[in-house]
């Protein structure tokens, strides 16, 4: 498997689709990382984050159901995949690591 | 309450966006959009644009690129069903194929004729820096006498003083020289002298001789590879020496060829054969020199000047004035303006211009007339192109069911315009090319009609290719039409064959048909009264017979003297019936004196025509006596004259014979000169009127004289002769005139062939009609026959049923065409005037012509109907003698 990259942004975006698992939309994904990250944050930069990402194999996404407030216009919904998880596993994996390496400072 | 996102935001999205994302992004970017409005729509509706825009980047942004595999295979089936096409429809593609080629031709034709024309004098290296000088003279009558020649020092003083003149070259013209060596055969030649420098100012190729030098020594002459030819042959003539008259001593002059120039091109203002030194003056004329250095008042030198570049032409022309000015007689009235004539401009603006021979301004031509050259072409090509819409849209409609079934299979409405605009392509192309090797074809023809040397490879790269452009530029737009309309049907009505094509478009059609039919109507209108107009005046009786008469011109002392020898000698031959002598004769091309003359009563009569007789003269030319006799003999009768009817009223004489009227003064052309004494002369005899000059002239009042007067010499003998063998009689005339003048040529011309000449113009103008009607009236003609096509093509059900209920093929005929001579009827209401308000126009410049009747209106307009009648009768009989079950079987 060829080494593969994730940007900062697209890590949160994956770790939020993660999290609201088979429940992820652009909106949600939207609202929920705008909560976390406490500032605003455009649609497009979601949804280009969510391209890339399944280009590389990290999400999958399925259409939903028409619903009328949206225009008429069908949801995609996206769900992590195991490449996917073992990105951010390993993400997870590689910052603990360096991060106990860290010796004792104390900041006061 | 329902919140709309912005408008244009969102089309712009759906637009560039990729079809499979649009649902996620619109969706997400809607609910957005909702929520944030809640709490302010306008912030809401900012982020919602800013978004969009944001959305623009490649990953999102659809592909444009039709996807289509195998291109080619589609382009070959298009070509194959074009051609196809034009070979199941053999007459409608001759028919379109001729519309077009016609106007393309014509279009071509007037390209190249415009292009020779603008061209003219282009030729030399230096076009752009080569002035001419004119003079504009104010004459005591008000009016101003521009020349395009000035005095002999103004050029040479122009060089001296200003810096900014380059060159200065000069040319003047003597009217003949006699050449030959061989004193039987002895001709006269149109020559012009120039300053030496000709040969380097303008480019004008010498074949032999020198430029430099060539115009160098007195006596040496250049000539024309034509004048070359008829007295030296084939081979070199640089030295040779010719014959050309005597010095005023006695001795013969003999003049060396020191060149031979090529052919002027026909697209030169200047158009001289030969060109002699300005040394041979200066070696002829002991004072000559004196005279070019201080005449500053003549107007005997044709002046071009070679201006630096970047110089002030208009300050150059106020200084020419005040140098003039300043070296002026003081005894002149200085009363003439200066300007500088670009060499670009003088082919084109030199009609008002009076010159010192017509070799200086040969083929000038107004500017009026190149804009309507210009505006013709485009005329016949718009309306060739028009036509051919209407044809292509007829055929187009045939093509419904194909267009259907495409349509059906899923071809894009522009692959189907593709075709269309393939197939009409082939069509453009297959003009162009014909067009091209029909102006082959005529341009001989048009060469010699028009005395030009016009070629298509004469034409440059930059006029080929903008005429190549806008033909198939019209071509092309011309196609798109029909491709439009046709592509536009809906499937099934194009299935059913049921297409009823643009209801107003047929309108605007109509419209376009009308105003060629106009067209044709006015032209073939004009063309009757030309030609009317020119009968009228060939057969006019003019009070006088020119038919069987010979006019000998007198160039000689030796034929001036001792006239009643030479006319005992012309008339000894058999075939010389009567023989006369006088100073003008009619159909004169030189100028008329014109005397004032006056009665015992001090009525001052209008200006009359002087003309000095002997005997014989009212008997050769058949003019009636009225009352009294003619002039009998030269020195009794001196002081007698005879008048015309018209003369004598205008005098206010009620018996004129034996009244004394005096001639006061006689003006010759411009010049006006006092009598010394007055002429007092006795009226003997009364001739009825007769027209003397060509008939857009007014009848001018004739009074004849003795030819002893001090008012003109002879100039002409008149023979009455019998022609059934001119061969013959030429040569004894001539033999004759070598007799009585060894050095002097015979030249003689035929008085029906001048008078001719004097509606030269207008015949060719006749001819130049015939031409362009019948080129207006076959388009038009086609452009009818593509409508009635078009109509009955949709129509033939309509035809099928009528048929049926037992309509008759003349019934049928006469319906359709009904619709249409309606047409050709409104079209002649609309031309006709107009014809009648330009051919009046034309009549006023003749004096006498025909009257202007209703009648000339009528036969035209039938001529116009038979034409449309035949043309619309072709398409519907056939379509009238179909067997109805072809049209409605296909329900």
């Amino acid at each position: 498997m060829t080494q593969q990259s994730l940007g900062e942004f697209e890590e949160l975006v994956l770790l939020m689709v993660a999290a609201q698992h088979d429940e992820a939309y652009g909106v949600t994904i939207l609202e929920g990382l705008e909560e976390k990250l406490k500032k605003k944050v455009n649609i497009s930069a979601v949804h280009v984050a969510l391209k890339r990402m399944e280009d590389k194999g990290f999400v999958k996404s399925r259409f939903g159901g028409i619903t009328e407030d949206r225009g008429g216009r069908r949801k995609k919904f996206y769900v992590i995949t195991a490449l996917g998880k073992k990105m951010l596993d390993a993400q997870y994996d590689l910052r603990n690591s360096i991060y106990k390496q860290i010796p004792k400072i104390s900041f006061g | 309450m329902k919140i709309n996102p912005p408008k244009r935001p969102l089309q712009f999205l759906r637009w560039f966006c990729r079809e499979d994302y649009l649902d996620e992004i619109e969706g997400d970017l809607m609910e957005v959009f909702i929520k944030q409005s809640e709490s302010s729509p306008r912030k809401a509706k900012w982020n919602f644009g800013w978004s969009v825009i944001k959305y623009f980047r490649p990953e999102f942004i659809k592909s444009f690129k039709q996807h289509q595999p195998n291109r080619y295979g589609m382009y070959k089936s298009y070509f194959k069903i074009s051609i196809r096409q034009l070979i199941k429809n053999k007459t409608f593609a001759a028919i379109n194929i001729s519309v077009l080629t016609l106007g393309f031709s014509c279009f071509l034709l007037l390209a190249l004729y415009l292009h020779d024309e603008m061209s003219f004098d282009m030729f030399h290296r230096d076009a752009d820096r080569i002035y001419r000088i004119t003079q504009h003279e104010q004459q005591d009558n008000g009016t101003l006498r521009n020349i395009s020649s000035v005095a002999p020092a103004i050029g040479k003083e122009l060089r001296e003083q200003f810096p900014e003149v380059e060159d200065m070259v000069r040319l003047s013209a003597f009217g003949r020289v006699t050449l030959g060596n061989d004193p039987t055969n002895r001709t006269h030649e149109r020559a012009l002298s120039a300053d030496a420098n000709f040969f380097t100012f303008f480019d004008f190729p010498l074949l032999e001789g020198d430029a430099k030098t060539a115009l160098q020594e007195p006596f040496s002459i250049v000539v024309s590879e034509r004048i070359k030819e008829k007295y030296f042959g084939t081979g070199p003539a640089l030295g040779k020496q010719i014959w050309s008259g005597y010095r005023r001593e006695g001795q013969p002059i003999y003049l060396t060829v020191s060149g031979v120039m090529k052919n002027f091109p026909k697209n030169s203002h200047l158009q001289i054969d030969i060109l002699f030194s300005e040394a041979t003056w200066h070696s002829l004329y002991n004072n000559y020199s004196q005279y070019v250095t201080t005449e500053w008042v003549d107007t005997e030198y044709t002046t071009y000047l070679k201006i630096k570049p970047q110089s002030n032409i208009t300050s150059l022309s106020a200084r020419i004035e005040t140098l003039v000015k300043s070296n002026y007689p003081a005894n002149r009235e200085f009363r003439s303006s200066f300007t500088l004539q670009p060499l670009r401009e003088i082919h084109t603006n030199s009609s008002q211009l009076e010159s010192a021979a017509e070799q200086f301004n040969a083929n000038s031509i107004k500017p009026f007339y190149l804009y309507t050259f210009a505006a013709l072409g485009l005329v016949l090509l718009i309306t060739a192109c028009l036509n051919y819409m209407n044809l292509a849209t007829a055929v187009a409609i045939k093509r419904t069911r194909e267009i259907g079934t495409r349509k059906t299979l899923g071809a894009p409405k522009t692959q189907m315009v593709a075709q269309f605009i393939i197939d009409s392509m082939l069509f453009t192309l297959l003009s162009f090319l014909l067009s091209i090797a029909l102006v082959y074809l005529v341009l001989p023809w048009i060469n010699i009609f028009t005395n030009k040397e016009i070629s298509i490879g004469a034409l440059p790269l930059e006029w080929l290719m903008l005429v190549t452009a806008i033909i198939l530029f019209v071509g092309v737009l011309a196609a798109l039409y029909p491709a439009f309309i046709a592509t536009r049907v809906a499937i099934v009505d194009a299935l059913k064959r049921e297409v009823k094509i643009g209801g107003s478009s047929l309108s605007v059609r109509k419209g376009l048909l009308i105003i060629q039919f106009a067209i044709s109507v006015m032209m073939i209108a004009s063309t009757l009264v030309i030609y009317q107009q020119l009968n009228y005046l060939r057969n006019k009786d003019l009070g006088f017979s020119h038919e069987n008469l010979v006019v000998i011109d007198v160039n000689s002392r030796n034929l001036r003297r001792n006239f009643e020898t030479v006319k005992t000698e012309f008339g000894k031959p058999a075939e010389v019936l009567r023989v006369t002598a006088s100073t003008r004769v009619p159909g004169e091309w030189k100028s008329f004196p014109v005397a004032t003359t006056k009665s015992n009563q001090n009525i001052i009569g209008t200006e009359t025509i002087f003309v000095g007789i002997d005997r014989d003269f009212l008997d050769t030319y058949k003019i009636k006596l009225l009352a009294g006799r003619t002039i009998e003999n030269p020195v009794a009768d001196s002081l007698k004259i005879v008048v015309t009817q018209l003369a004598a009223q205008q005098l206010g004489l009620a018996d004129p014979i034996g009244q004394m009227i005096e001639i006061p003064r006689v003006r010759y052309g411009e010049r006006m000169e006092e009598l010394d004494t007055p002429f007092r002369v006795e009226i003997i005899g009364v001739v009825e009127n007769f027209h003397f000059e060509s008939l857009r002239s007014k009848q001018m009042p004739v009074i004849f004289g003795a030819l002893n007067t001090s008012i003109q010499v002879i100039d002409y003998y008149t023979l009455q002769i019998n022609t059934s063998n001119w061969g013959n009689t030429v040569e004894t005339l001539k033999a004759i005139n070598h007799k009585l003048d060894p050095d002097t040529p015979l030249e003689y011309t035929f008085l029906d062939t001048r008078f001719e000449e004097m509606y030269l113009a207008d015949t060719r103008r006749g001819q130049i009609f015939v031409v362009l009607s019948v080129i207006v009236v076959i388009i038009a003609s086609l452009g009818l026959f593509a409508l009635v096509s078009y109509s009955v093509e949709s129509r033939l059900k309509e035809i099928g049923v009528r048929k049926v209920m037992g309509a008759s093929v003349s019934s049928i005929v006469g319906l359709i065409s009904k619709e249409f001579l309606i047409l050709v009827i409104i079209a002649g209401a609309i031309g006709l005037p107009v014809a009648g308000y330009f051919m009046q126009g034309w009549l006023q410049e003749f004096a006498y012509h025909i009257p202007f009747g209703v009648l000339v209106f009528a036969e035209a307009l039938i001529i116009t109907l038979l034409i449309a009648f035949i043309t619309i009768g072709i398409r519907t009989i056939r379509a009238a003698m179909l067997n109805p079950v072809n049209s409605l079987r296909s329900e």
